[in-house]
């Protein structure tokens, strides 16, 4: 109850607590600094956007404080510390009972029975014990506190666990893996500080997830991670690409030698002690299995590396539930599931380990700034008709591929005459339709990988100054050099999308650059409806949308 | 109250009284001022029927009750004796004694003090004691008697008296000191063990006082300890304030949404458990929680059951809302807080099944105890005697305050732990308590003072400005003042409520401030005077876009249109000098539309010269937007100045009584008496034990007058003894026309 909470007496705090567990920071106030500090172990930053950031209390977010380490008491300390206003008594109490959730159940290496369940809190086990979908991962009853576990269900039934409020805390260890040294190469270059700090934070965890934005150097803590490791790794990319920038990078920045790196797609197939895979090589399903999982078991892995883990498809999750005996890190820029599954992720990968807000790191210089422009244009009368009279699954691509759009496109480009373009789509028909208006060469599914990398490298080397992609070129691709987006259609309301995209122009280019970044939507239509939705997270990473007619483009 | 003085009867006594205690009195035991009794005699026997003794039994503290106990042991007793057999300070002996004479519960008579009749039936065992016998001996002598015997008669001695004083021995009970040959047989002989013929043998009263030393072994003016740890006031009125203003802000809440949406009021009266459960989740708080809160807007006034615009019984709000609504945070807080001090209602068993087995709704009417309000003041008023800077100590407190309100009121166990616990419970949501201790400004709410001025320097005070964001949200950082709130939540959503408040703007909420009048102007005006920072410019685009499409499609009422093709011919109608009344507009250059209905214009158009025709029928719709629904307030509300009309009220029945007294003393005017009357007339008897001539009407039908000495008057049957068949018999009350004194 309230009595044993510790109280001190402070008022005029940044932080305001409010009942529906939400943390609002003033950030002008003097000590903002100090209570961001004091609560960011704890509370998820929902939205920071210019003058108050909102923070949300999470029963996940508070199992992620357990695990790193704080009690209920710090927590509560923290907000009272810090709260202008008398923190609701209910809210406290909440607090210390979620927290007091997790660790009563433990996953532990048993000298003689191998992987159990071990609760002090018999009456949760008993509890658990009884849950239906608990009911086959477990074995014997070893004594009236432990249960055996059968070593393949660690993933699940850590799963099933959050899914039930009794998240376990695992203390079962890991496997060390095949050695293999890896150091960093820091001769011409330095780990900057937040990326040590992330990997640092993560080896600390065991396992776990380090959120990053767009450009700020995720692939070194990755690197910085196998720096830690010093064991076989492997790596799961997005795709083919960005399967080849990990290894130039790896081979650039650490003693790694490109032999000792494999590549594991679909069209090469190397295991080496440091392997690449693709999630789509990894789920590819021939006659109802997967040929390419066996990969997974080929080596001793020492630890494996998730790149863009938001991305992560559901069968991989299946897999990775298999590999809890390894170390496991997750690199994303937005933690943010247009699918809900973040407490997966948590379960299965690990709780986050490091966060670090996109405009911190854009004022330590290390991620451009940028200018985001959303772009309305009118549609015409006839255009309008055949919209409202369209069928609804019809609508947005009507809206969203509206002719007028090329018009937009065309004065941005005068606009920004002579800087490196990127011009993103959804549909194929119009990125076509925009290349042949604007003479510019596609790249989208379809292109030969090839010719992908044969354009990328153009457009880097300023060879080519304006490129129209569709989505493939969301994620993972680095191209430095460019300093315009102009995106005309999305994949509906995708608020990662968005941000992804954004995140093509943050690579720290030359210095003082800055990146613009233009949505063209259609007025009075979905599109519009939709671009709000996209555009939600990075407002509330603190990135202001200016609206502006297409009429006013040019100005 | 030597022995010397004295009355003959209670009604003697309060005869004598001062009007004032009389008052006083009357104020103690409400139950004996209604209705008026006639004069002091009548007051007298009202006050020893078993329901009413049971009231007053029903207030008295441990000690107290002990005295009293104390009184019918020794039966005839002065106070010094009191004082000496009572195990307590003497100054808290005649204390409770003071107050057992203010309640008419003893009274002086000429040999003594003496419980009034009934008392001993209705007080039941509390030492355990038996009465002491007819001719006491002196303490003294007792004591040497005990002192003489054996252990093991001695053991014997005490495990009787502990076991009730009585005991079934084969003893001898003819037995002198010398013949004794067993325990009992000692005890016998030695008159501390009275033997009686076909009954148990009893231990006398003055026998357990010698064996115990005095009526109960242990001393009864100790007050069980209450747990405390320390805790510093200012952090106690901090939680407790937070806790105040979150509760006024949930009750409006609450009240707000009902207003808009009424929940149905059910056959029984209550709450549905799913509006309950709509409304807790609304909210944000627990069931428990929203069911008190409700309940404590009802108490409050502000909402009751009133007919929805169906016609179907529903919870509304009523118009003291409004005015409620208006005032600031501390003084609404006070209403709401005042309001649940006096309430009998118990919001705690919400929720929980009643001995049927059905669930309590919220807001029935049977969810009340007559114990609620007296427990709530009284758990209050333990907090308010805690330390300064002290609270209940953590797991221990709560049982320390239940252990001593039962030390205040013994005589009422059952459910106690509960209600205190409900009562603290409830303390803490509204605000009255903080981290289990009473907050400062909660004191004056106790004591009847005006909690207000104390509350108000607690609450943040309310801010004028917001703090807008790019991505389309306000924050107000602080509690708004009401004029501001309301424009804001006008023009956006509240996302979040609590210390601050979050609020987010949509198309559709600058839609409704455009709905409701203003202007695209006027919204971004307000905005820049009330944002302390600059309008970002998504707002501002947000504003103008929702301007932009608002009114581009306009509807309004006409009762008839007029159409032709032929513009001039409308022209020509529209600038008609006696078409002035047809109230013509021209909306369109073919059309023109009038606010007359068809059957007035088809004729007057006519008149005009026009050959029109009727193209439809009727068309015309009422658009009616339903307003926020509010019923009347309820006129039987509970005013604070209830208790200064019950004291004028007492006093008032006291003179009347006065005046009954003096009637009755000029002589006594008709033969016939009332059954109250010839009740109190019995049992006046009964306490002088005198005999009284009794007017009978018998089986037969017959009268016939009976020298009878009353013995007592239980169930409407008089025992007594008839001097005429010198036994003891039962008379009808009902039956007695008549009770005379034995005229000497």
């Amino acid at each position: 109850m309230g009595a044993t909470v510790p109280l001190s007496v402070v008022s005029d705090g940044p932080l305001i607590v409010q009942s529906d567990k939400t943390l609002l920071l003033e950030v002008d106030h003097p000590r903002a600094g100090d209570a961001r500090k004091a609560i960011a172990p704890f509370a998820e930053l929902e939205r920071s956007p210019e003058h108050i950031h909102t923070y949300r209390l999470t029963p996940l977010g508070l199992w992620n404080a357990r695990a790193a380490g704080h009690d209920a008491e710090q927590v509560v300390d923290a907000l009272l510390e810090y709260s202008r206003y008398a923190v609701p008594h209910a809210l406290l109490v909440d607090i210390a009972e979620t927290m007091a959730r997790y660790g009563r159940l433990r996953l532990e290496k048993h000298p003689t029975h191998g992987l159990v369940l071990a609760s002090t809190d018999r009456p949760v086990l008993e509890e658990v014990l009884r849950a239906k979908k608990i009911a086959g991962m477990l074995g014997a009853r070893i004594d009236d506190d432990t249960v055996a576990v059968h070593p393949s269900e660690r993933g699940n039934l850590k799963q099933a666990l959050l899914k039930l409020g009794w998240p376990a805390e695992d203390y079962a260890g890991y496997v060390d893996g095949e050695a293999h040294a890896i150091d960093l190469d820091e001769t011409d270059w330095e780990l900057r500080a937040y990326q040590r700090e992330a990997a640092e934070s993560f080896w600390h965890g065991g396992s776990g997830v380090v959120v990053l934005p767009c450009g700020a150097g995720k692939t070194l803590v990755g690197a910085a991670a196998m720096a830690h490791a010093r064991a076989t790794t492997l790596i799961l990319v997005t795709n083919t690409v960005s399967a080849r920038q990990w290894k130039d990078e790896l081979v650039r920045r650490t003693s790694l030698t490109e032999d000792e790196i494999g590549e594991y797609s679909g069209s090469t197939k190397e295991v080496r002690p440091v392997t690449i895979a693709t999630y789509q090589v990894l789920t590819t399903k021939r006659k109802g299995v997967y040929p390419h999982l066996e990969l997974l078991d080929a080596r001793d892995w020492g630890l494996i590396v998730y790149d863009e883990v938001h991305l992560l498809p559901a069968p991989i999750f299946r897999m990775t539930a298999n590999l809890q005996a390894r170390r496991r890190i997750g690199l994303t820029a937005t933690l943010v599931r247009e699918d809900g599954r973040e407490g997966d992720v948590f379960s299965l990968i690990g709780p986050k380990r490091y966060d670090a807000p996109w405009k911190d790191i854009e004022s330590q210089g290390w991620i451009a700034p940028a200018d985001c422009v959303e772009v309305r244009v009118t549609l015409p009368s006839a255009d309008r008709l055949a919209y409202a009279t369209a069928d609804p699954e019809e609508r947005y691509r009507l809206a969203a591929c509206a002719r007028e759009k090329v018009g937009v496109v065309r004065s941005l480009l005068t606009k920004h005459a002579g800087q490196p373009t990127l011009v993103i789509g959804q549909y194929l028909d119009q990125l076509h339709e925009l290349a042949d208006a604007l003479d510019a060469p596609v790249i989208s599914g379809e292109t030969p990988v090839r010719e992908r990398q044969r354009l990328y490298d153009a457009f880097r080397s300023g060879e080519v100054g304006l490129l129209v992609v569709s989505k493939v070129a969301n994620f993972s691709i680095d191209l430095p050099s460019a300093e315009i987006a102009i995106q005309v259609s999305g994949s509906f309301g995708s608020r990662q999308e968005e941000a992804q995209r954004l995140g093509r122009l943050l690579r720290p280019g030359a210095p003082g650059k800055v990146a613009h970044f233009y949505t063209i939507v259609s007025r009075d239509t979905v599109d519009a409806d939709f671009a709000a939705n996209r555009q939600r997270f990075l407002a509330e990473q603190g990135y202001a949308y200016r609206i502006v007619d297409a009429e006013d483009v040019g100005a | 109250m030597s022995t010397g003085s004295g009355f003959r009867s209670l009604a003697d006594q309060l005869r004598a009284w001062p009007d004032e205690r009389l008052s006083h009195l009357l104020l103690a035991r409400p139950d004996l001022a209604a209705p008026a009794p006639q004069d002091s005699g009548q007051l007298a026997s009202r006050a020893a029927t078993r329901a009413s003794l049971v009231r007053a039994l029903d207030q008295l503290s441990r000690p107290e009750l002990v005295v009293l106990d104390a009184v019918v042991v020794l039966q005839h007793a002065s106070a010094e004796q009191l004082e000496d057999v009572v195990n307590a300070e003497r100054a808290t002996v005649r204390a409770a004694l003071e107050r057992l004479l203010d309640l008419a519960l003893v009274w002086e008579s000429h040999v003594g003090l003496r419980a009034l009749t009934g008392v001993a039936e209705a007080l039941g065992p509390v030492s355990g004691l038996r009465s002491v016998s007819a001719t006491p001996r002196s303490p003294g002598d007792v004591s040497a008697l005990v002192e003489e015997v054996s252990p093991a008669a001695r053991a014997m001695l005490e495990h009787v008296v502990d076991a009730g004083g009585e005991a079934i021995s084969s003893a001898r009970t003819t037995v002198s000191v010398a013949e004794a040959a067993t325990p009992a047989e000692e005890l016998i002989a030695r008159g501390l063990l009275v033997p009686r013929s076909g009954g148990p043998m009893t231990v006398p009263g003055e026998a357990g006082i010698a064996v115990r030393g005095h009526t109960t072994a242990e001393p009864v003016d100790v007050a069980p300890e209450v747990p405390t740890s320390p805790r510093a006031r200012s952090l106690v009125d901090k939680v407790a304030a937070g806790a105040a203003f979150e509760a006024v802000r949930r009750v409006e809440l609450l009240v707000d949404g009902w207003g808009a949406a009424p929940p149905a009021a059910l056959r029984s009266g209550g709450l549905s458990v799913r509006d309950l459960r709509a409304t807790a989740a609304r909210l944000h708080v627990d069931e428990p929680t929203a069911a008190l809160l409700a309940e404590v807007a009802h108490e409050a006034g502000l909402v009751t059951t009133a007919a929805d615009p169906d016609g179907n019984p529903a919870w509304l709000p009523t118009d003291l809302f409004d005015t409620w609504c208006g005032q600031p945070v501390a003084e609404r807080w006070a209403g709401l807080a005042g309001a649940w001090l006096a309430s009998d209602r118990t919001p705690s068993l919400v929720g929980e099944r009643d001995p049927a087995g059905k669930v309590w709704n919220a807001l029935v009417p049977e969810l009340v105890s007559p114990l609620a309000r007296e427990t709530r003041r009284m758990m209050l008023a333990q907090l308010a005697l805690l330390p300064d800077d002290e609270v209940l100590a953590a797991g221990t407190g709560v049982p320390g305050l239940v252990a001593r309100l039962g030390w205040l009121r013994p005589r009422r166990p059952r459910q106690r732990t509960d209600q205190v616990v409900h009562a603290l419970t409830e303390a803490a949501t509204l605000g009255v308590t903080g981290l289990e201790g009473l907050a400062s400004y909660a004191r004056a709410l106790v004591d009847g003072g005006d909690p207000v001025p104390w509350l108000a320097e607690l609450l943040p005070d309310p801010v004028d400005h917001v703090l807008l964001q790019a991505d389309l949200t306000a924050v107000a950082p602080g509690p708004l003042e009401p004029a501001l709130a309301r424009s804001l939540q006008l023009i956006a959503e509240v996302e979040s409520r609590g210390g601050a408040t979050v609020y987010r703007f949509t198309p559709a909420t600058v839609r409704r401030a455009l709905d409701a009048g203003w202007s695209a102007a006027e919204v971004h005006g307000f905005l820049a005077s009330v944002s302390r920072t600059p309008v970002p410019q998504p707002l501002t685009y947000l504003v103008d876009d929702a301007a932009r499409t608002f009114g581009s499609i306009r509807v309004g009422y006409a009762e008839a249109f007029l159409r032709a093709d032929d513009e001039t011919a409308l022209t020509e109608l529209l600038h008609h000098p006696k078409a002035g009344t047809l109230g013509l507009r021209r909306i369109a250059p073919t059309v023109l539309i009038s606010t007359t209905p068809i059957d007035v214009l088809l004729p007057r158009l006519r008149e005009l010269g026009a050959a029109p025709v009727v193209e439809a029928a009727d068309g015309s719709v009422h658009v009616a937007r339903p307003d926020q629904l509010r019923a009347r307030t309820p006129r039987a509300r509970r005013p604070a100045a209830v208790d200064a009309r019950e004291s004028a009220r007492a006093a008032a029945v006291a003179r009347a009584i006065r005046a009954g007294d003096e009637a009755a003393a000029s002589g006594r005017s008709s033969t016939q008496l009332t059954p109250a009357d010839a009740l109190a007339a019995l049992r006046e008897a009964v306490e002088t034990s005198t005999s009284v001539v009794i007017t009978y009407v018998d089986n037969h039908g017959t009268l016939a007058d009976r020298l009878v000495s009353p013995m007592r008057v239980e169930g409407g049957q008089l025992v007594a003894v008839d001097s005429r068949a010198d036994e003891t018999r039962s008379f009808a009350v009902h039956r007695i026309r008549d009770v005379r004194p034995v005229e000497r």
